[in-house]
């Protein structure tokens, strides 16, 4: 997956990445990185006995929290596109709010497997919820308001399967509603990127533009695609066609049919993933894995229906496919740790 | 939780499907627009040929240079170099270049190759340039004003080249390209070209022969009469195709004085359509065929083809006096029948036809012969004539339209009304185009001649035609007479006016001639504008007919009539 990520990268990426930087590799060598570090990880984390991540929910947590505050620390703190969302140190960038989503997922599984009985309480669930909200809201400020939706998302997953009565739920689920419209009325571009969702043709230069060119993309590419590297929208129509619109790159390409494929393949996983979970025979084993494929599978989903304009844009990496080390490593670390996960069962 | 994975995964996969299948065409096309960038193929602008397929009206292949403003890398250095070598200004086009707005600036139109050679050595980029047609005229001021000219960017501005600019225009192809954000061609570009389609070719009804040697007879007695300007239209009365038409002086076609605007437009200008003049005795023709007609009618206020017309000198009519140009000393103008009158083109005896058949008669034949109105002609700007309004005009006017005052007529109005009362009375819409020839030679339509209306009977017609026969062979029009054939005519001299007086010694000088007579082929009429010296069109009108009956009988093999 992760190789077939880099194809379509340098698919994708050649033509900006050499107008760009001269080096039509230049997005590919960086993602090529990503896969031996992340494979090595992937093959280190298989031999990790699973359990032992017990013993690291709080240093997962305060390491996500003290990465996620370096982001404001000047000069560590990288900006792009308006948003400071990476920190770099020689010639490495980090996102940390990808460790974070995994960080939370290892810290709610061990806080529930071991209060099992709190989670059916609201006061049960306040230091999970604490935790949670407190990532939201320092990815939130960077801003990136993608991975805050992941994190809520998965927060809420994380206390339904760890099992909580509905009036729990509930009690959790009413303030998430109302953060919405709070939280869209705080950025005016959401605002804008929510009409332009609704209508992308009557932005067609500005907030429409990103949707327009990822429909004509997937358009274009019809059910069989045009064929791998004959991508027309690449040539920097598509913005960020290496990395959260490289779905559309793919339909364009690879057509309503390779689109099909890859979503077979990736159900698969999110179905490995959680069966993995059911056959785990301890309470910490079941959320580890279950919140992981959680992690993967919202990203999958969320990505794929930005991308088709069934929700509004937000940029959110296609894990596993899109360029970006951070979020490669560490989604391939945590397919070890499924493994590793399985492998115990028995 | 399989379900819920399922449920996620269809909705994820249909709406895939209706993006990129049920949506896909609508959104490939609205694509499209921002893939691909086009560079115009010209079209090559039809031919205008004569009647025979002889061409007038050519093409040699130039270029055209373009400017795509996204593409350029430096617009001050672009902008520079191309207004040095197309000599233009630098800074409208570094305004062009930078505005934004445009994607596609014409830099140039129908420049040389040369010009090119020197664009193509600088090598910039963002310009492009493709074939054009630039137009050549093989006979240069040849028909000038009847075909015009045509605009820098290759369309018709006046004339022919402005009124069958649709069919002669074709359509102009483009080379499609595909390219990046900014214009930049792509490496795996696929290129599409589509075609241009060619301008039909546009045939004349007009006869290269005829033209060429009217044009020689017109220019001849412009410098020999040192008339203001002179004008002759040939056209064939059978059917009223506009056989030649020359206005003198002229321009070169090949070098249209476009910057001389005044001088363009006194030169372009086709007198014998867009200007009326008095015709005078010429007119004479008409009020004849009037009267022979009614006469033939049983109209008893008509005069007889043996009638005596009154010998007097002066007619006087609502209190003025009209007289003859002769003064009718020593029995000159005596006892005239109307063919003595015509040959005499004795002015009173056409005041007693106008009089006597009244305004109500002799009016429903100069409507019918086509005075005060558009004769139809295919040209731009046809000018209506001037002719009193029936309800409005006195006797003393009427006595005068009888003999060609008063009245005013575009040359193709006169030579028309004068080949329907020759012709047997028909009174066709006259033509200059042909017929329209598609680029592979295949004759796309073919005009043909259109009866407007009668005007007047055959067996009128034909005693007109022998009376102004007889005016050529022994009356005022015998300087048009041809040895061996039968040519028929009537001379006009006409006195300018000039805020409402009469001009000293400013006149008209015209003659309408046709032959054979006994079966009319060709018509002339010659306009002489202002002659100096010798004015009476018989003089100077009626040879320059006569002169190019000749070249007619001489190229088209004639046979004498005995």
């Amino acid at each position: 997956m992760a190789c077939f990520g880099c194809l379509m990268i340098y698919s994708a990426s050649s033509y900006a990445a050499e107008v760009q930087s001269g080096d039509s590799l230049y997005f590919v060598k960086k993602q090529l990185i990503g896969v031996v570090l992340g494979t090595a990880a992937m093959i280190g984390v298989c031999f990790f006995p699973y359990k032992k991540l017990i013993k690291l929910k709080f240093p997962a947590i305060i390491v996500a929290a003290i990465l996620l505050l370096l982001v404001f620390v000047p000069g560590i703190g990288i900006t792009n596109y308006g948003a400071t969302r990476w920190i770099g140190f020689g010639g490495f960038s980090v996102q940390p709010s990808e460790i974070a989503k995994y960080s939370y997922v290892i810290f709610t599984a061990a806080y529930f497997s071991k209060n099992y009985e709190k989670v059916k309480t609201f006061r049960g669930c306040l230091p999970v919820l604490a935790v949670g909200i407190g990532f939201c809201l320092l990815i939130i400020v960077e801003p990136n308001m993608s991975i805050t939706m992941c994190v809520g998302a998965l927060m809420l997953g994380m206390i339904f399967l760890s099992g909580t009565n509905l009036k729990t739920m509930a009690l959790i689920l009413v303030p998430f509603v109302a953060a919405v419209p709070l939280l869209i009325i705080l950025e005016p571009y959401r605002l804008q990127r929510l009409s332009a969702f609704l209508d992308p043709w009557a932005s067609p230069k500005d907030e429409g533009y990103q949707l327009i060119q990822s429909l004509y993309a997937l358009g274009n590419g019809g059910l069989f695609g045009v064929g791998l590297f004959n991508s027309t929208q690449k040539y920097r129509f598509l913005p960020f066609a290496e990395s959260d619109f490289i779905m559309s790159v793919m339909g364009e390409e690879l057509g309503f049919i390779g689109l099909t494929v890859f979503f077979v393949i990736s159900s698969f996983i999110i179905f490995r993933g959680f069966k993995i979970a059911k056959n785990c025979d301890n309470r910490f084993g079941f959320l580890l894995a279950s919140g992981f494929t959680l992690v993967y599978g919202i990203q999958v989903a969320i990505n794929a229906l930005v991308v088709s304009g069934a929700i509004p844009p937000t940029g959110l990496p296609l894990p596993l496919i899109s360029s970006g080390n951070t979020s490669l490593i560490i989604t391939m670390a945590s397919m070890g740790v499924l493994y590793n996960i399985s492998k115990s069962e028995h | 939780m399989g379900l819920t994975i399922a449920f996620i995964f269809f909705v994820i996969i249909g709406r895939l499907f209706y993006v990129q299948l049920a949506w896909g065409r609508d959104l490939r096309m609205r694509a499209a627009d921002q893939w691909n960038r086009e560079i115009p193929v010209i079209a090559t602008r039809g031919l205008i040929s004569d009647r025979n397929g002889e061409v007038i009206a050519d093409n040699r292949s130039t270029f055209s240079v373009f400017l795509r403003p996204n593409a350029v890398v430096n617009a001050e250095y672009t902008a520079t170099i191309l207004s040095g070598i197309f000599s233009a200004d630098p800074q409208k086009l570094l305004k062009k270049i930078e505005s934004g707005k445009i994607s596609e600036v014409t830099v140039a139109r129908q420049v040389e190759k040369d010009s090119i050679e020197k664009l193509i050595s600088y090598n910039l980029p963002g310009v492009y340039y493709s074939r054009d047609n630039t137009r050549t005229y093989a006979y240069g001021d040849l028909l000038c004003q009847v075909l015009g000219f045509t605009s820098s960017d290759g369309s018709g501005v006046s004339g022919i080249e402005k009124y069958y600019d649709n069919l002669l225009s074709g359509k102009n192809g483009e080379i499609m390209y595909s390219t990046d954000i900014l214009g930049i061609e792509t490496e795996n570009s696929k290129i599409v070209y589509s075609e241009a389609q060619a301008g039909n070719e546009v045939r004349l009804t007009v006869d290269l022969d005829i033209q060429l040697s009217a044009e020689r007879a017109m220019k001849k007695v412009y410098l020999s009469s040192g008339a203001k300007a002179v004008s002759c239209v040939v056209l064939n009365p059978q059917n009223f195709d506009i056989l030649a038409m020359v206005n003198y002086p002229s321009y070169d076609l090949n070098e249209v004085p476009r910057n001389d605007s005044e001088t363009l437009n006194a030169l372009s200008r086709n007198f014998l359509i867009s200007d009326i003049y008095e015709p005078g005795s010429t007119f004479k023709i008409i009020t004849a065929a009037a009267d022979i007609e009614e006469y033939l009618r049983g109209n008893k206020n008509a005069f007889s083809d043996s009638y005596i017309f009154n010998s007097g000198r002066t007619r006087s009519v609502d209190g003025t006096t009209i007289k003859c140009w002769s003064d009718h000393s020593n029995g000159k103008h005596t006892n005239q029948t109307l063919a003595d009158a015509l040959n005499n083109s004795c002015n009173p005896c056409f005041t007693d036809i106008a009089l006597s058949l009244g305004s109500g008669v002799f009016y429903d034949y100069l409507n019918s012969f086509g005075f005060g109105n558009v004769t139809g002609i295919d040209f731009s700007g046809e000018a209506l004539g001037m002719l009193v309004p029936q309800t409005a005009v006195r006797d003393c006017d009427l006595a005068r339209i009888g003999f060609g005052q008063t009245v005013a007529v575009t040359g193709v109005q006169l030579a028309c009304a004068a080949a329907a009362a020759v012709n047997g009375g028909n009174y066709y819409i006259p033509h200059i185009l042909k017929s329209v020839v598609s680029p592979d030679g295949v004759t796309v339509s073919e005009n043909k001649p259109i009866l407007k209306n009668k005007v007047i009977s055959e067996k009128a017609s034909e005693m007109l035609r022998g009376m102004l026969e007889g005016v050529v062979s022994e009356g005022s029009g015998k300087h048009a007479y041809i040895e061996g054939y039968k040519v028929g005519g009537k001379t006009g001299t006409a006195q300018k006016y000039e805020d409402g007086h009469v001009a000293q010694g400013k006149y008209v000088s015209s003659f309408v001639g046709f032959f054979p007579a006994d079966n009319p082929q060709y018509l002339a009429l010659i306009v002489v504008d202002e002659p100096q010296g010798t004015y009476y069109g018989s003089a100077v009108a009626a040879p320059v007919a006569k002169e190019i009956f000749q070249d007619i009988i001489n190229v088209k093999n004639i046979e004498r009539y005995e």
